[in-house]
């Protein structure tokens, strides 16, 4: 495992150079906020602000995505596979819960017998340079679902800011060849690296948030039919502002449109949320009010996906926490499980 | 590129033959048969699976498939007219094409029912797949391998029953015990008139050596299986076929969610013990 | 605003123990700074939950679309205008209602607050109806809270709620003194061009969360236009078409409905200014028929009624 250093400087001409050889995606300052967007330029990256409003997910996993053309030609139909055969991707300045949101991602998009192809497609040619949390937020407890502010999950090359340097830990092959041929590039000292562990440990005791989530999914199996449910959704509108910015909410619909040649199959963002998003044809819906959907939510994200894949499906990047119109907090959801 | 096949990408199949079940005229069946031939000859499912089928610029839905396997060269989808997919569907004629992508699903467990007895317990539309299973179990490649065959089947009137061709051919014949019935009968209906779950009382299939296969609407089940229980049929040997709202059919889109299972993965076939084991959400 | 304190726990706890309501629906401490949260409670013995402060900004109205109990509301005047609304228009019933009148002056606009701190996070602060104090790692500034408020209350008329059954503390005095249209007027004078321009920027970002329509009380039909399929009015991904005829649509589905209560804007996780649009409507629908949402729950909803005198221009 190589460690460097960088000026941050010389940042600005590292994407440069990496600009040359893919499509790289990195925060921006997008006014009121910071964006995971593309960069034209190394000087439009901005790794000072706080994580991304949206996760790395709304790159790899767009809101909105053509899976199939089809055209209605005069031999019968044709379906045709939009496929962007374009130089490989980055995705540069990607906080650890963002990336550890991939591996989860990839593990439920690579599962079973049907492989989810146009996010493996992207997923499979794309990099990703993480980017340590030095200063976690107070709504942040990645710590607390198995992650850490400079957790290396899913991230080929991770930065952490020393101040005036990163200091730069090629985690893996992926991570080698981005760096291939990047000039200005120094060994890392001893000393720099004991700084980035100091940073690390400050990082982990600044984490405010500590949830017991011993024994979670294991609780959490026995009580579906706890009144707990009546109580967690009363206030939430059922709207999709925590899915959809959730790393690890995928959940999706997928829609036809007509186009002048044919038609567009569509998949987009849903949420389990939505009032409309088990209802069946016949006007039947399994679940009829927010009580059933919220507990969805959380059975899904503490018990379900973790006895399938034996890992939580949270990564406790505190969006959610932050976003939520009527302030919603899964923390505190946990904790009145944990304390039934 | 990863090079593994695209889950999304249907195949292309003409509509050679529509037929009316019902005189509601929301019922028909579609025989369809791949473009492609090698695929035409080579796609094999189990009765009880289904496909996801596309009209092209409305959309696509789950639909079981309800010809047999013994069925050669073709499939048979019996489709109700409910939402943008249906209405589509229901608007096309001989010749147009749709997309399918499948099999999808686990199918009834053919194995499981082998060397024993079977009941089939169908009402209204969803009778179709099981109508699958019967046609399969009755071929003569495999009815050698079952034993009794119990089908009891009921719609709301008569007008509403489907597959009245092949239930004229059941009723002749003596290796299956064929029970029809309506909720309601008309003038010039002579069968039986009961409630599904009444007649199936009434009939008393025995439990012994046996396995039964239920598929209908919620109150249909809801109040069948007491009467399975109460026969004798432990948990394990009866089957249920549970609808869940799909759009992926893969088992990635999320909405078929039930527990750590998706309906379209590891259903929609149930035995009504697992049904047990699984948050009561359906 | 203290001795306010006692008079909400008091006056939820004499409702629930008297057995006029099942339920109060007020505002309790949210669990980040400078938030609070709807917070239900059936005891009286929890009514020490309840708060008032200018963070009590959602609009509990909300809480009373399909409910069955009789419940006790806190409202703030934006709130009891929406509450008016869904009674005029037969949501709610009135006599199920207890309506428990909050004097409002404003409640702040966190945005606002953060755009003056320069990404640096708020770790705990007070607010009053006179200063805000916000502390972080390493500051502590204080903030007067009039110059953070939401627009909406910055251009708020009623700040007494129009119908109540109970009011807290003193009625409100009513400050007109901003222009209520300086936006509206604004995006007016502009060309077209340079308006089509500032709504393509505006929207751009538009997810299509729906937080905007779940947080109104306005919105509470059981099937969205949004997701009607036979027909479908238009679509759903996030095409820029698409989520503009979203929000135009929503906005003439609110003409004449909205009270400006802020909540859509303040909800908006990706920061979009949606009450311009909607305000415009209500501009409209003042001037053309002279007609003020929320006003009196006897009232008939301006634009399901026809009368003599409406002004006919857009008729051919």
């Amino acid at each position: 495992m190589k460690i460097k250093i960088v000026d941050k400087k010389e940042v600005p001409a590292l994407i440069d150079r990496l600009i040359e050889r893919y499509r790289v995606f990195a925060p921006v300052d997008a006014g009121k906020y910071a964006r995971l967007m593309e960069v034209a330029s190394g000087s439009e990256a901005c790794l000072e602000l706080q994580n991304p409003k949206l996760s790395s997910k709304e790159i790899l996993f767009p809101q909105t995505e053509i899976i199939l053309r089809i055209k209605k030609g005069e031999e019968g139909l044709e379906t045709e596979e939009p496929s962007e055969n374009d130089k490989d991707w980055v995705l540069f300045g990607v906080h650890p819960c963002d990336a550890k949101g991939l591996v989860l991602t990839d593990k439920f998009f690579a599962s079973g017998d049907y492989k989810d192809k146009p996010y493996m497609d992207k997923r499979g040619k794309t990099s990703i340079v993480g980017l340590a949390c030095n200063h976690p937020r107070a709504t942040c407890f990645c710590a607390s679902v198995g992650g850490s502010p400079f957790g290396k999950e899913g991230i080929d090359i991770l930065l952490v800011d020393l101040g005036e340097e990163y200091l730069i830990e090629i985690l893996t092959e992926r991570g080698e060849r981005m760096i291939e041929g990047v000039h200005g590039l120094r060994d890392a000292s001893d000393d720099d690296m004991a700084r980035a562990e100091k940073m690390s440990e400050e990082a982990e005791k600044a984490l405010q948030t500590d949830l017991p989530i011993e024994g979670l999914s294991e609780r959490l199996e026995g009580m579906f039919e706890d009144p707990l449910w009546d109580k967690v959704h009363l206030k939430c509108v059922g709207c999709g502002v925590c899915s959809y910015l959730c790393p690890t909410c995928w959940c999706f619909d997928i829609i036809d449109e007509e186009t002048s040649t044919g038609v567009e199959r569509i998949r987009l963002w849903d949420t389990c949320q939505f009032t409309q998003f088990t209802l069946q044809g016949s006007g039947f819906n399994p679940r009829p009010s927010g009580k059933e959907r919220m507990r969805q939510r959380i059975m899904h994200k503490f018990c379900y996906f973790p006895k399938e894949y034996g890992v939580l499906a949270c990564t406790g990047c505190g969006r959610c926490v932050r976003e939520c119109p009527v302030n919603q907090d899964i923390r505190e959801t946990i904790k009145e499980i944990m304390s039934v | 590129m990863v090079s593994i096949s695209n889950p999304y990408k249907p195949n292309i199949a003409a509509l050679r033959k529509i037929t009316t079940e019902n005189n509601a005229n929301d019922i028909k069946t579609f025989e369809v048969v791949f473009e492609d031939p090698d695929l035409a000859g080579s796609f094999r499912y189990t009765p009880g699976q289904f496909g996801m089928i596309s009209y092209f610029g409305a959309g696509e839905c789950p639909i079981g498939i309800a010809s047999s396997p013994t069925d050669e060269g073709f499939l048979e989808f019996t489709i109700k007219k409910v939402g943008t997919v249906t209405t589509a569907l229901h608007n096309c004629s001989e010749g147009d094409r749709i997309g399918i992508r499948g099999p999808y699903g686990n199918g009834w467990p053919i194995e499981a029912m082998e060397g024993r007895n079977v009941v089939l317990v169908g009402g209204g539309f969803a009778f179709t797949t099981l109508r699958s299973l019967a046609k399969y179990i009755l071929h003569d490649d495999n009815r050698g391998r079952f034993g009794d065959l119990t089908v009891i089947y009921g719609a709301r009137n008569p007008g509403e029953l489907i597959y009245k061709y092949d239930l004229e051919d059941w009723e002749k014949r003596d290796d299956i015990n064929l029970i029809v019935t309506v909720d309601k009968g008309d003038s010039g209906w002579t069968g039986k008139e009961g409630y599904v779950p009444t007649i199936l009382k009434e009939a008393a299939p025995s439990s012994k050596d046996a396995i039964a296969a239920i598929c209908g609407p919620p109150i249909m089940i809801r109040f069948s299986i007491p009467v399975m229980t109460e026969l004798g049929f432990s948990p394990s040997d009866i089957l249920l076929s549970l609808e869940m709202r799909m759009k992926c059919g893969i088992g990635k889109c999320g909405r078929c969610n039930v527990g750590s299972k998706f309906v379209c993965l590891d259903g929609p076939v149930f035995t009504h013990e697992e049904l047990q084991g699984l948050p009561k959400e359906y | 605003m203290e001795g306010l304190g006692n008079s909400i726990k008091e006056a939820a706890e004499r409702l629930l123990n008297e057995g006029d309501v099942d339920l109060v629906i007020g505002y309790e401490r949210g669990t980040t700074p400078l938030r609070s949260t709807p917070c239900f409670i059936r005891d009286s013995g929890d009514v020490d939950r309840l708060i008032w402060d200018p963070t009590c900004d959602a609009n509990l109205a909300k809480y009373l679309i399909g409910q069955d109990a009789k419940i006790g509301v806190f409202v703030k005047g934006c709130d009891a205008r929406s509450a008016v609304v869904c009674i005029a228009e037969g949501q709610i019933d009135r006599d199920k209602v207890v309506l428990i009148g909050l004097p409002c002056s404003g409640v702040v606009d966190r945005k606002k607050i953060d755009s003056v701190l320069d990404g640096r996070e708020i770790l705990d602060a007070t607010v009053d109806e006179e200063k805000i104090t916000v502390r972080g790692e390493d500051f502590e500034e204080e903030l007067p809270t009039k110059n953070f408020l939401c627009d909406s209350c910055l251009s708020c008329r009623h700040r007494t709620p129009t119908v109540y059954d109970i009011m807290i503390g003193d009625t409100p005095t009513e400050e007109p003194d901003t222009d209520e249209y300086a936006e509206v007027d604004e995006l007016e004078s502009m060309t077209a061009e340079e308006r089509w321009a500032h709504f393509v920027e505006e929207l751009s970002s538009c997810i299509r969360c729906y937080s905007c329509r779940n947080v109104c009380p306005m919105c509470y039909c059981k099937e969205c236009f949004v997701d009607e399929t036979m027909p479908a009015w238009f679509g759903k991904t996030n095409d820029l078409s698409d989520t503009m005829i979203y929000h135009i649509v929503r906005s003439l589905h609110l003409a004449g409905r909205c009270v400006d209560c802020g909540a859509c804007s303040r909800s908006c996780p990706m920061g979009i200014d949606l009450r311009t649009l909607l305000k415009k409507g209500e501009k409209i629908v003042k001037e053309r028929f002279s007609f003020e949402a929320g006003m009196d729950v006897e009232e008939k909803p301006v634009m399901s009624v026809f009368k003599q005198e409406d002004s006919e221009e857009f008729v051919i």
